[in-house]
């Protein structure tokens, strides 16, 4: 009735047409309507015909379709797609969402198209894709909160959404795209191939609402899938990731083959990635502060007495360095405070011995600016080159290509050599503008390392790219092309910028502190561009999609 | 809405420091599934409900029946109805998130005015809409007379709404003319079936589907239009033959067995070179052309003409294509002809329908499971449209020019035979015609997006704005109709009223109330109600107290026509049987749930006897020339979208089923001559218009031709203004235009 006295404060009440209206004379046959409007009927006027039944009614017709047996020893549930009998109606993707309850934008299927064929023989097919519980899942295996657990019984891959920190290194794992990061909830959530619904005997949501009966669950041996996986350049579709990577159990089958050219709607398409601020952050300080005790110990061997007194400023540069990357990596966490228990995946995740390196690391480095002791020092060095090697894992065992090895490797080594010298460099103009005898020999050393490294960079760099391949003639790659080329020409003006400034050093002395610390300003601005640049460009393979979304 | 029901955040934030391992937690209790109950499995605890009920779909005519999972009464979530006989327990993804556009923030909530044109819609009360209405309408009616004031209805609102706003409008408004969006879908299949059997009556039922050997689609893409409808091919247990006549290789062409991809606007000559072939080798029903048919003397004569040599080349299929097309049909023990869009947007869509018609008649196909010349409608309520609207028949399928009719019509309702125009209604595309000569000047747009689905949509545009008052009733205030009106009344939506549709196989399905209107928006009904109080004709109106009285009062219009439903008791009589199909009548009210028509070799024009109808076929109104090289196919896009997508586009779920960006699909070939490469975006340029799209390459187009979906607003600045002459229907598939590279 509140809707009523809302209603008619908003309603002037009009009493020549109320005709239609008995009783309360007050009362407008725009009153009724609108009071009318308020009631739900289907209740009351339709009994309801299905009792009460705790059977599912779809039963009937998923009956075929899910397996009698539960697996055996040795097996596992799969998901089986029948391209012929798919014929893109998508109803998969909403079921699902809809049976499971998930967010409003949150879709665990997704549907794609192959195309191809010849001018006579078109050919093009909708694929529909979920998790593929794969028998080695990289998510799993790259969790370090152990938020993952390949279920013993049933094989299914199933993410415990309370244990998830929301780090969302699987997103970045998973070759399929499957693991769906939720801001709002601060948490990753996928398919967990109606587990509860199978373990009832009831087909999942896919399998119930697939009107042509295209997705079903199969038992598979789990021998039988590393088999077939590990033959070299086995993939489930056109355009899908080697399967010897995760080994997934999804089969796709077809009376008639697929044609040879056949590749997604998106195959041209490459879209940039999410920048992940947060972890540029964290990367480009905590590789800072590794090159800086890098440097302490490079410089304690060569130029003892210059280090030995200035040892605390870099250290301590070092430390704020170091603790302000390890800072801002809590922002890309969804959950932090559960950020403690990271070092639970150490056994298997990369990610988890990252985190634990860095934390030995920061140990470390407040050790050895409390004592000084050669040992601590080089062990402090050795603990930030470590790190860094376990932050290069994290992205090399992600197998983007982008992301391969000897890119990483260098990339991340080369941030902290550039930024370990250039950082050294500054600090030490700035304890020679008073002292200039005692730091010569040691700023030296700093700006004409520094010189070196980042002449060596910027070269490889343009090597890189001049290499890489650039297909000319796709359009659709633009943005990333675009990308690259920009990222080309932040690379040079930085370049230019940082060995213009570390040369008035050198020539002109420490006097120009100012020209030092531009030096290092562009140095860094151009360490965090490039790292942007390093996850933006880093296509992630997927299934195929529709086209350019 | 199951939505916006309290999903668990993360509390980490404030609650206790997480433990080690933590498991069982609000995060991952929000997905543990429990028994839902009411035949369901299992459902997430915070959307399980405590009734359920079914009611139709309102998007596509399939009519597919969705159950409703209702909380104090309310929809919290929606599955498909399992034993509905339909669909079968299976909805496409429309029907999946049907709930969701309810709940949108752009729904129209109050009344809005424009005070003068250039203004900002304001909202107002119902008290100052409703008096504006009638005083802006009247005061045009007195200045130029009372037609010129008109409607364009819709296919989307119930049977009981549609008769409601058609006797308001032409009894008590005095409007004479008023036509609905059905005319851009399905004014061919009306005109060709009511020339050819005497009737607007597609003879069939889904279960032919199922029952036939060999399956002919012409010009429809049922895998994406009608997905419920595939599902009841997917059942087929004959091993059918499936034939898809279609330019394109649909996901259709893709399914079937054999695939013709003729010359767009071909499909003429095919479909007579077709029945030539059947005639010159004797392959057909003469029993049954002798006893039900008239005219056919002359169709074999006419057709001799459609020599293969000559459909070959008119068609770009081979000689051998033909034989073996003709051959799957004479080889068919029950063979069904289904047609869509393809046919019925073109410029000679009523003849190649009758084609259609006339290989059923032909071959005996019709009257029997599997067989029939067969229709597939658009909109929900497209057909309850034909025969209630009020617009081109009087309502019940009668006509406004027989006395007879009028007579019988006015003492049904009431009225005196008077009040009911002894004229026709002018069609869609002559009341916009209206509007740039100056005889229309008052317009009221329920339920349907002119300014982006209407054909040549930049005529439509300027047009509108030539209008004194233009009010557009809606759901949204968004849609670029009502983004131009003077006057918006808010509308309740599917779910949010009640009333009946009728689906393609001619089955009455319920809607019912399961959801609250937004704010101040009241039914389409409803709003009929106030302006018939408001306009002074409520006296007239006493009777239209309600959807279900309403119902009563078209059950009396339907007696004795060939679509005669009296038979059914009421509202819950619909609801018992799952859907109930016409006819029904009293005598018969206990008829099988599927059923076809013409069983009994008789149709219903006053002979009993079915025609063959054919006429000379014509070129297209616009074909390629070396200006514009191209010729542009619009059709649907993906199952996940509908029409204008002033619904569709207001679920993420269905937002992500399709590009997110326009396109256009060219051929590979073509593409490479003019240096166009993937994902580029071109200019789509065609002598009314231009469209800029990502151009997709593929070779499921032919080379010459242009794909663009119809749902992308700039599409229809492009097409063709041709309709064909017997249905008034725009023909959307077909117009030239050139490609242009973007610099």
């Amino acid at each position: 009735m509140s809707i009523l006295s809302e209603q008619s404060d908003f309603i002037t009440a009009r009493r020549l047409l109320d005709a239609a209206t008995d009783g309360d004379t007050s009362r407008t046959l725009i009153d009724d309507l609108l009071a009318e409007q308020q009631q739900l009927t289907a209740v009351e006027n339709f009994a309801r015909r299905h009792e009460n039944s705790e059977l599912p009614a779809q039963a009937r017709y998923y009956r075929d379709l899910i397996p009698l047996e539960k697996p055996r020893i040795g097996e596992q549930y799969a998901f089986a797609v029948d391209l012929d009998a798919c014929t893109g109606c998508k109803a998969c993707v909403s079921a699902c969402h809809s049976l499971n309850g998930l967010d409003e934008d949150e879709v665990w299927r997704n549907v794609g198209l192959l195309h191809g064929g010849t001018e006579a023989e078109p050919y093009q097919q909708i694929v529909t894709t979920a998790c593929h519980h794969c028998v080695d899942p990289a998510c799993l295996s790259g969790c370090p909160v152990l938020a993952y657990e390949k279920d013993a019984e049933t094989g299914i891959v199933r993410h415990l959404d309370d244990q998830c920190i929301g780090c969302q290194y699987c997103v970045l794992k998973c070759p399929y795209d499957v693991p769906k990061y939720s801001a709002r909830r601060g948490i990753v959530r996928k398919c967990d191939m109606c587990h509860e619904r199978l373990v009832a005997g009831e087909a999942p949501a896919c399998v119930q609402a697939c009107p042509s009966g295209a997705i079903s669950i199969r038992l598979v041996t789990k021998g039988d899938i590393e088999r077939i996986c590990a033959a070299p350049g086995e993939q489930m579709l056109p355009g899908a990731f080697e399967s010897s990577y995760t080994k997934p159990t999804t089969a796709y089958t077809s009376r008639q083959p697929i044609p040879a050219n056949a590749r997604g709607a998106d195959s041209n398409y490459a879209r940039l990635e999410p920048a992940h601020w947060p972890l540029v952050w964290m990367l480009v300080l905590t590789q800072w502060a590794a090159g800086l005790f890098l440097s302490i110990w490079l410089g304690a061997m060569f130029e003892p007495q210059v280090f030995a007194a200035s040892r605390i400023p870099i250290a301590a540069t070092g430390f704020v360095a170091l603790l302000s990357g390890l800072g801002a990596s809590f922002f890309h966490l969804g959950r932090p405070l559960g950020a403690w228990r990271a070092f639970l995946g150490f056994r298997r995740s990369w990610m988890s011995r990252e985190i634990v390196c860095l934390c030995l690391f920061a140990l470390a480095t407040s050790a050895s600016i409390a004592c000084r002791s050669a040992s601590l020092t080089a062990a402090t060095a050795f603990l930030g080159l470590l790190s860094v090697f376990c932050s290069a894992m994290i992205y090399i065992d992600t197998r983007r290509p982008a992301w391969r090895s000897s890119l990483t490797f260098t990339r991340f080594f080369g941030t902290t050599l550039l930024l370990g010298s250039v950082g050294a460099a500054c600090i030490l103009s700035n304890l020679a503008l008073n002292r200039m005898s005692q730091f010569k020999s040691g700023l030296d050393l700093a700006t004409w390392s520094a010189i070196i490294i980042r002449s060596v960079l910027f070269g490889w760099e343009t090597r890189n790219n001049l290499r890489s391949p650039q297909p000319t003639n796709v359009i659709g790659k633009m943005t990333l092309i675009n990308s690259i080329n920009a990222f080309n020409l932040f690379n040079l003006l930085f370049a230019l910028s940082t060995i213009s400034g570390l040369l008035a050093i050198s020539s002109v002395g420490p006097s120009v502190t100012l020209s030092a610390l531009f030096s290092f300003v562009f140095t860094f601005t151009s360490q965090i561009i490039e790292r942007y640049f390093f996850f933006t460009t880093s296509t992630a393979p997927r299934m195929p999609d529709t086209a350019a979304q | 809405m199951k939505k916006t029901a309290e999903a668990p955040r993360s509390h980490s934030r404030r609650e206790s420091f997480p433990p080690l391992r933590q498991l069982t937690d609000p995060l991952t209790e929000d997905l543990v599934l429990h028994p839902g109950n009411f035949g369901l499995g299992k459902v997430p605890a915070r959307l399980k409900p405590d009734a359920t009920t079914t009611l139709v779909c309102g998007f596509c005519s399939t009519g597919c029946g969705l159950n409703a999972h209702l909380r104090n009464a309310e929809a919290i979530n929606l599955t498909p109805t399992t034993d509905y006989p339909v669909n079968l327990g299976m909805a496409c993804p429309k029907g999946w998130e049907a709930l969701t556009p309810l709940k949108s923030p752009d729904r129209a909530t109050t009344p809005l005015i424009r005070s003068h044109r250039g203004a900002r819609l304001e909202p107002c009360d119902w008290e100052r809409a409703l008096v504006l209405f009638c005083e802006r309408f009247k005061e045009i009616q007195r200045k130029h007379g009372s037609a010129s004031v008109a409607w364009i209805g819709t296919g989307q609102i119930v049977n009981e709404e549609l008769a409601f706003l058609g006797a308001l409008g032409k009894f008590g408004m005095g409007m004479i003319h008023g036509d609905g969006n059905t005319r851009q879908c399905m004014a061919t299949a009306v005109t060709a079936y009511k020339e050819s059997f005497g009737f607007d009556a597609p003879p069939y039922t889904y279960a032919d589907f199922e029952e036939s050997d060999v399956i002919v689609l012409i010009g429809s893409n049922l895998c994406i239009a009608h997905p419920i409808m595939w599902q009841r091919i997917m059942r087929n247990k004959h091993n059918p033959e499936i034939i898809v006549v279609d330019p394109r290789k649909t996901e259709t062409a893709m399914a079937a067995t054999q695939h013709y991809a003729l010359r767009p606007k071909s499909d003429l000559v095919l479909l007579y070179g077709l029945a030539n072939v059947l005639i010159s080798e004797g392959w057909i029903a003469n029993e049954f052309i002798t006893a039900s048919t008239r005219d056919f003397d002359a169709f074999a004569d006419f057709v001799k003409q459609f020599s293969p040599a000559m459909v070959s080349s008119a068609t770009g299929l081979t000689m051998v294509d033909l034989q073996k097309f003709v051959e799957t049909i004479h080889r068919g023990k029950r063979v069904s002809f289904w047609w869509t869009m393809g046919v019925n947007q073109g410029h000679e869509a009523t003849r190649t329908a009758q084609a259609i018609i006339n290989l059923a008649l032909l071959t005996g196909n019709i009257g029997r499971p599997g067989t029939g010349a067969n229709s597939i409608t658009g909109q929900c309520n497209a057909m309850g449209s034909r025969l209630f609207s009020n617009t081109t028949n009087l309502l019940g399928g009668h006509d406004f020019l027989n006395p007879a009719d009028r007579e019988k019509i006015a003492g049904i309702l009431g009225f005196t035979e008077s009040s009911i125009p002894a004229q026709d209604s002018w069609a869609y595309d002559q009341i916009i015609e209206g509007i740039d000569t100056g005889k229309i000047k008052g317009l009221w747009v329920v339920a349907t997006n002119s300014s982006h689905s209407w054909i040549h949509q930049n005529h439509f545009n300027q047009l509108a704005e030539k209008l004194e008052f233009l009010v557009v009733q809606d759901m949204y205030h968004t849609t670029e109709t009502a983004q131009r009106a003077d006057l918006i009344l808010p509308a309740a939506g599917w779910g949010e009223k009640e009333g009946t549709f009728i689906n393609s196989e001619r089955r009455f399905g319920l809607v019912k109330k399961v959801a609250r209107a937004p704010g101040q928006a009241l039914s389409d009904f409803n709003i009929f109600r106030l302006i018939a109080q408001y306009w002074g004709c409520g006296e007239t109106f006493a009777r239209w107290t309600s959807p279900e009285e309403v119902f009563r009062i078209l059950k009396g219009c339907s007696l004795g026509q060939p679509c005669d439903f009296s038979g059914i008791r009421d509202y819950r009589k619909i609801d018992e049987c799952g859907g109930i199909q016409w006819p029904w009548t009293y005598e018969n009210a206990t008829a099988a749930t599927e059923r076809r028509l013409f069983e009994d070799g008789k149709f219903f024009h006053a002979d009993g006897k079915a025609r063959f109808i054919f006429e000379q076929p014509r070129e297209m109104p616009e074909a390629p020339d070396p200006e514009f090289p191209f010729l542009l196919l619009t059709g649907r896009g993906s199952s996940a979208q509908w029409h204008t997508q002033t619904r569709t586009a207001k679920s993420d779920v269905l937002r992500k089923l399709h590009p997110k960006d326009a396109y256009v699909e060219i051929n590979e070939r073509d593409a490479a001559r003019l240096g166009i490469a993937p994902g580029e975006t071109v200019a789509v340029i065609s002598r009314r218009g231009r469209l800029e799209a990502r151009a997709f390459l593929t070779l499921t187009v032919q080379s010459g031709q242009v794909f663009v979906p119809m749902h992308f607003a700039a599409a229809n600045q492009l097409t063709f203004p041709a309709v064909d002459p017997y249905s008034r229907q725009p023909a959307y598939k077909a117009c030239a235009v050139r490609i242009q590279i973007q610099p």
